[in-house]
């Protein structure tokens, strides 16, 4: 009873002098109702506050979730569209942009590479994977790219390039001395065949040395249709117990003829 | 007097190369085969082959045509149909 009599500034300092082990019952009851008053209105208005920060956390959590699958879409619709559904547009479509980088890449490759991709309707798909790589480098693909459809293509083309860029450079890039190791390490051919076909790269390579020189009655045609022949001689010969390493001399029969033609890189050898 | 453990190095060597080439590589008759259409002879299958020397075959094709394949002496391989 004396305490709520008591003056207001004594109050407060007893309120301001509060101690938790010696406290005072009617100073924690006024102290109570103070929080009380206090919390009220603050709960009303930290609740709803709470639930828009709470919305708005999760608005930002899940924007980025939901911004990488719609910029990723794009690349993997197409994608999807070619690999999955047979559409004849697709299809039709898709591995147009492919052969054309292949073509503008590589001077010697072209033939090959469209003729084992092209016979497999149902392997274009696996191969749009691989190749798209070159899209954005080759500007007759970007007219093509929007005449299928509006942005999403050029978009697929630049993700598929970011995915497929190692193997196509790897591709590209040739390594003589390796290739020369695996066709000596491959068990798909035998020692008379290894032998036979030493002796007919040795035989090429001598009339290259002689056109080098100007001594050699053969043209660069004919030393050309010769190289094609031995070329497929070890093609058809690897291509059943070692398609890989088909495939890698295949791929590489560009790279390789420019090395023959080339005195500087061919003296090199 | 040096020339012994070299030889016999490349000896051991050769053995050592050839035996697993020889146990993954093609069967003969595949590997005479090709060489043989390497060659421009035609041959769609020998049916018997018979090993006359080290790299020195002979080899009979299914048509009936008789090839002797071997190593000359500059290292060249050589088929000669019979």
């Amino acid at each position: 009873m004396d305490a709520r009599r008591q003056p207001h500034e004594l109050r407060s300092r007893r309120f301001l002098s509060y101690d938790c082990n010696h406290a005072d019952p009617v100073i924690q009851a006024q102290a109570r109702k103070v929080t009380n008053r206090v919390g009220a209105p603050l709960r009303l208005i930290a609740l709803p506050l709470l639930m828009t920060i709470v919305a708005c956390v999760h608005d930002r959590s899940s924007r980025p979730v939901t911004a990488g699958p719609a910029a990723s879409q794009p690349a993997s619709a197409p994608v999807a569209a070619t690999a999955a559904t047979p559409q004849p547009g697709a299809d039709v479509t898709a591995p147009a942009p492919e052969v054309a980088p292949t073509q503008t890449n590589a001077p010697g490759n072209p033939p090959p590479t469209p003729s084992t991709q092209s016979p497999g309707g149902q392997s274009a798909p696996a191969t749009s994977r691989t190749r798209p790589a070159n899209p954005p480098t080759n500007p007759a693909v970007a007219p093509r790219a929007p005449a299928t459809s509006a942005t999403p293509p050029a978009s697929a083309a630049v993700a598929a390039s970011a995915a497929s860029r190692p193997p196509v450079a790897a591709a590209g890039t040739l390594d003589l001395k390796g290739l020369e190791q695996r066709l000596r390490d491959t068990h798909a051919i035998g020692l008379f065949t290894k032998l036979s076909l030493k002796n007919q790269v040795d035989d090429l390579l001598a009339q290259f040395k002689a056109f080098h020189a100007g001594q050699s009655g053969n043209t660069l045609d004919q030393l050309r249709q010769k190289y094609e022949l031995l070329l497929m001689k070890v093609v058809s010969l690897l291509q059943d117990g070692d398609p890989a390493l088909a495939s890698a001399v295949l791929s590489s029969r560009g790279a390789i003829w420019s090395i023959l033609t080339d005195p500087k890189r061919f003296a090199a050898i | 007097m040096p020339a012994r453990p070299i030889v016999g190095f490349f000896t051991l060597a050769l053995l050592g190369l050839s035996g697993p080439v020889a146990a993954q590589g093609p069967p003969p008759g595949e590997d005479l085969k090709a060489t043989i259409a390497l060659h421009g002879f035609p041959c769609d299958q020998v049916v018997d082959s018979k090993r006359n020397a080290d790299s020195d075959y002979t080899a009979t094709c299914k048509d009936g045509n008789r090839y002797h394949i071997y190593v000359d002496a500059a290292g060249r391989v050589t088929v000669k149909k019979l």
